[in-house]
């Protein structure tokens, strides 16, 4: 995990006391409300419905057990007790006040965190896969290039007041975790032929109210070369970007009206500029991030025969087991997904006192650190197998072991009109709906990826779940969009609009018809997406419809 | 207005030009069309010359006349507006623009460093408080992950 050094806590520092500095002018009148929302915004701080809401970043989705006890620490001290994971591997709390979030970033700042541009028009969290640096399949760790990338866009002063928001995404493996075709840019790590570490760049993907899936706007750039390839990219959407409606300002939307290949021209005209300026990454620099990412002591000659232990035969946890985790690229660990989509939760939600056991859980178990994923699921991603059974048993004691990773109720959700003021719809009692029909049935009805968002900015990712949700508002009354198909795996896909919307209390019965049609459709083993594929959209259409 | 340069704040020796208005006999900030319409008396007549262009001005239309400019003014029309920081970048950098490089208009003191480091070396703030501020600010900073530009 990457360490600050002094020089990097004395930023973060600095930026606290700054931020400070503008909360007191403005709580003081002397920044106007339009003069202070860009500033709070590119601190993380939007105000919503109820109170301020509060997103602090995880840079790629790592974390520390110190930093997650700090997140129970804020959670408890600031807010309502709990906090909420988003599907950009940061947290949000939605309950601090405005006058004590300076204080909340002085203590973050004190384990080397922050919400710096984890809002804004400017260059967001840079996510990854969640499991870097685990997964058999990968070609490079992708982690330190996201930290590169993380300190060459940070506080950026030519990219602060972009025409709109940026977000990159980093994948280390062929198989694309990150969902790095449904961001502005998206790299994929690739090795030429003569080994040399380089990314293939797509540009011009995302979601919100245009979903559009990124294109590849060169297939190889060297690995000494991102930053000033990207900051290429940056400059030419900084100056031609569209500034004067919000809703076409991102880049999909100047790569659309430009032509990939005018915008190509103009980005290689401006990287030939600079590629060999002082953005040119060293090898030393890159190693010396590298080297804070070393894969961890594991143990070698482990005999794994916990899972043939009697007492290990709990029909629970082998349905855990099987649901939860997945396979190491070190024999004799697994990775355990911890989910947050208990019934009794919110997607995405975590208490205080989960927040400390899953600390607790990672010192003793995972090399003291966490992963957030683009789920909204937590994992520890270093568990021997041999100590699987005695996290089972405190996970589940904590409710953080509902064994639904991957089924319909591990659902990805927006906040929704319950906190969030751009909303139209409410997403959680849907959410609630959906978990309440399932929860007995989720592991038989088979892996399916449904995403919910409360209105068409798209927070939660409803063109790319197999089942989308779409919160529409119709009148002053909530109606719900459906959607079939999308995915955001190897090969990203929009998903198809089933019909006209859906009255909200007929939604959970609509999800319902659906997962019957799939359920009497399919052929052995085979996914929702093949199914649909083969079957194509009529007979879901026929079944919905029919009974609404 | 009040402006900074080199950390503090100082006298405007420019005049600035508009529409339908006489030239002072040098210094004269005048916007892009009217150096178009009045390039050739422009330049044997009233040097030094300054321009004040927007931030979203098409570079090439000054690219081959930059020698001729003393001082380039560039206007934010809304504080959010990032483009002229691009523009202030790339006149310094790609085009080696190396006189007084000046941002004017809609300009928060939150914002002097950032200016300062894409390669303005004059500030014009709207009145003497932000000033004042911008001058703090401008050392609320000590560190920087970016290079600065020369």
């Amino acid at each position: 995990m990457y360490l600050y050094n002094e020089f990097d806590q004395t930023l973060v520092n600095e930026r606290v006391e700054q931020f400070r500095d503008q909360t007191k002018r403005f709580l003081n009148g002397d920044l106007t409300e339009e003069q202070f929302r860009p500033l709070r915004l590119m601190n993380g701080l939007y105000i919503q419905t109820h109170a301020p809401m509060l997103r602090v970043n995880i840079p790629y989705g790592l974390l520390s057990s110190k930093q997650m006890r700090m997140f129970a620490h804020i959670a408890h001290t600031y807010d309502k007790g709990y906090g909420h994971f988003t599907t950009r591997q940061n947290i949000q709390f939605n309950w601090p006040k405005l006058e004590q979030v300076p204080d909340i970033l002085a203590d973050l700042a004190t384990v080397q965190m922050h919400a710096i541009q984890s809002s804004g028009n400017c260059i967001r969290n840079i996510t990854c896969d969640p499991l870097a640096g685990v997964s058999a399949d990968e070609i490079e760790d992708p982690r330190p290039y996201c930290e590169i990338i993380r300190q060459w866009s940070t506080l950026h002063p030519e990219f602060s007041y972009l025409p709109r928001k940026f977000k990159f995404a980093v994948s280390g493996s062929p198989k694309d975790r990150a969902a790095t075709q449904v961001h502005d840019i998206g790299l994929h790590v690739k090795k030429d032929a003569e080994g040399r570490i380089g990314f293939e760049v797509l540009v011009g993907g995302g979601l919100g109210r245009t979903p559009v899936i990124g294109q590849v706007i060169a297939p190889f750039i060297a690995e000494e070369d991102i930053l000033s390839y990207s900051e290429a990219i940056l400059r030419t959407y900084n100056l031609f970007g569209r500034r004067d409606n919000k809703y076409k300002a991102r880049i999909k939307i100047l790569v659309r009206e430009t032509g990939l290949d005018k915008f190509k021209a103009q980005v290689d005209a401006e990287w030939e500029t600079i590629k060999n300026g002082p953005l040119k990454l060293t090898q030393k620099e890159i190693q010396r991030v590298k080297a804070q990412f070393a894969p961890f002591p594991y143990q070698t000659a482990v005999s794994t025969n916990a899972p043939n232990d009697p007492q290990n035969n709990s029909g629970a946890f082998r349905q855990w087991l099987k649901q939860n985790t997945i396979q190491h690229k070190q024999a004799g660990y697994r990775v355990v997904f911890i989910s947050l989509k208990s019934p009794t939760q919110a997607p995405g939600d975590i208490t205080t006192e989960q927040m400390n056991k899953v600390a607790d859980l990672a010192e003793q178990f995972s090399f003291a650190k966490i992963r957030t994923t683009h789920d909204q699921n937590l994992a520890l991603t270093d568990v021997l197998e041999n100590d699987l059974f005695l996290l089972w048993q405190q996970l589940n004691d904590a409710q953080l072991a509902t064994p639904n990773i991957g089924t319909i109720t591990d659902m990805i959700c927006c906040p929704g009109l319950d906190f969030c003021s751009l909303a139209n719809a409410s997403s959680i009692d849907i959410a609630q709906g959906i978990t309440e029909r399932f929860t007995d049935n989720a592991i038989d009805t088979g892996n399916i990826s449904l995403k919910m968002s409360g209105c068409m900015n798209g927070c939660g990712h409803h063109s790319i779940g197999e089942i989308g949700i779409l919160g529409v508002d119709k009148k002053g009354e909530q109606w719900y969009q459906l959607t079939l198909g999308g995915s955001d795996s190897h090969q990203s896909k929009l998903g198809d609009r089933l019909g006209k919307a859906i009255a909200k209390e007929s939604v959970v019965d609509a999800i319902e018809d659906i997962i019957h049609v799939y359920k009497a459709q399919r052929t052995v083993n085979e996914s929702f997406t093949n199914t649909l594929q083969r079957v194509g959209l009529q007979p879901f259409k026929d079944k919905v419809y029919a009974a609404h | 207005m009040p402006l900074i340069k080199n950390n503090r704040l100082v006298q405007d020796t420019w005049h600035i030009i508009y529409d339908g208005e006489t030239l002072k006999s040098t210094n004269n900030l005048v916007d892009l069309a009217y150096w178009q319409a009045n390039r050739t008396e422009l330049i044997t007549t009233h040097s030094p010359i300054g321009l004040r262009i927007d931030g979203n001005e098409d570079i090439e239309l000054i690219a081959t006349d930059l020698q001729y400019f003393s001082l380039i003014a560039i206007n934010f029309p809304s504080f959010t507006d990032g483009r002229g920081y691009s523009l202030a970048h790339t006149l310094r950098e790609q085009y080696d623009y190396s006189h007084e490089l000046r941002a004017v208009g809609d300009i928060l003191p939150d914002q002097a460093l950032y200016l300062k480091r894409v390669g303005f070396d004059v500030l014009d703030l709207p009145n003497k408080e932000s000033a004042e501020l911008a001058l703090q600010k401008l050392s609320e900073f000590s560190v920087f992950y970016q290079k600065p530009v020369a």
